[in-house]
């Protein structure tokens, strides 16, 4: 009878369920200190209580439900339907028109010099073709449309320029083929 | 012959003990009692284990007071309710996976 041959193989199942029982025991006794000592530092460190609210400030800020106003309960929409005085030509507008037209009341902003200046060339050239062209111009075009009757002149000398560029001006490149309306 | 039975028991029991410490360190070395810990402390977490834990906490607090309370407090307080609120899926996949690495590393 040897005894040397005993290998673990032979400590039946029971013994290594219970060896499994003890380390699963170790590991459950090592998370509740740990939590323990979690909550200890945060007691003696004084931020444990730090996320608890007292019931009149829940109240104060408690979700509101109603129809009309947000959950804040602030009137969303109230400035739809108010109307604003123009300082400058004491005009009644609407309140979502107010600030272009402020622009270009006060001729400030991006469009409304530019506007102004091709007004002003389109009253000097009445004889001339390109009058038409300008002259159909709406008010409220945007940036980039303003730069249709400049593409021909530019697409060349851009396309050119543009896509013998390395990497680096990347950004750059997708700023002005934007305007050109060639993908990069 | 007596005397040879109860030999053989001893070193029975002793090469137990001795495969127990040799499985333990192996548990250690390996990183796997490290692994067995994140996943309890995860799983914990996601059954709300912990904030039970935590108002039970809160209560030994309020009872001993904030200034006084200390360690021993909390942990005579709040760890035999902890071990009993385990949930018990939590229980049976960490045995798993420890029933798994004894099965594999028992030799």
């Amino acid at each position: 009878m040897k005894m040397e041959d005993v290998s673990l193989s032979s400590m039946d199942n029971s013994k290594m369920e219970g060896f499994a029982q003890e380390i699963l025991s170790d590991l459950v006794e090592d998370a509740c200190l740990g939590l323990c000592f979690e909550v200890h530092r945060a007691v003696k460190q004084g931020y444990f209580f730090l996320d608890d609210t007292d019931q009149e400030s829940m109240k104060d800020f408690e979700i509101v439900d109603q129809p009309g106003v947000d959950i804040f309960g602030q009137v969303y929409n109230q400035w739809k339907n108010k109307e604003c005085v123009c300082p400058n030509c004491s005009r009644s507008i609407a309140a979502s028109r107010f600030a272009p037209h402020l622009e270009k009341c006060l001729g400030m902003g991006r469009n409304s010099s530019r506007i102004a200046n091709r007004r002003i060339a389109s009253g000097n050239n009445t004889n001339k073709s390109e009058s038409d062209q300008e002259d159909n111009d709406d008010v409220n075009d945007n940036d980039w449309s303003y730069g249709a009757e400049k593409k021909a002149k530019k697409r060349k000398s851009d396309k050119v320029f543009l896509h013998s560029l390395k990497q680096p001006v990347h950004l750059v490149s997708l700023f002005y083929c934007y305007r050109c309306s060639v993908c990069s | 012959m007596f005397n040879r039975f109860q030999f053989l028991f001893q070193t029975n029991t002793s090469r137990e003990k001795q495969m127990r410490a040799a499985i333990n360190q192996k548990l250690i070395e390996m990183g796997e009692r490290e692994r067995l810990k994140e996943l309890l402390r995860a799983k914990l977490i996601e059954c709300g284990w912990r904030d039970q834990l935590k108002a039970l906490c809160k209560e030994v607090i309020k009872e001993k007071g904030i200034e006084n309370v200390t360690v021993e407090d909390l942990v005579a307080g709040v760890t035999p309710k902890g071990r009993a609120l385990v949930p018990d899926s939590v229980k049976k996949e960490l045995l798993q996976r420890i029933r798994a690495f004894l099965a594999q590393h028992s030799t």
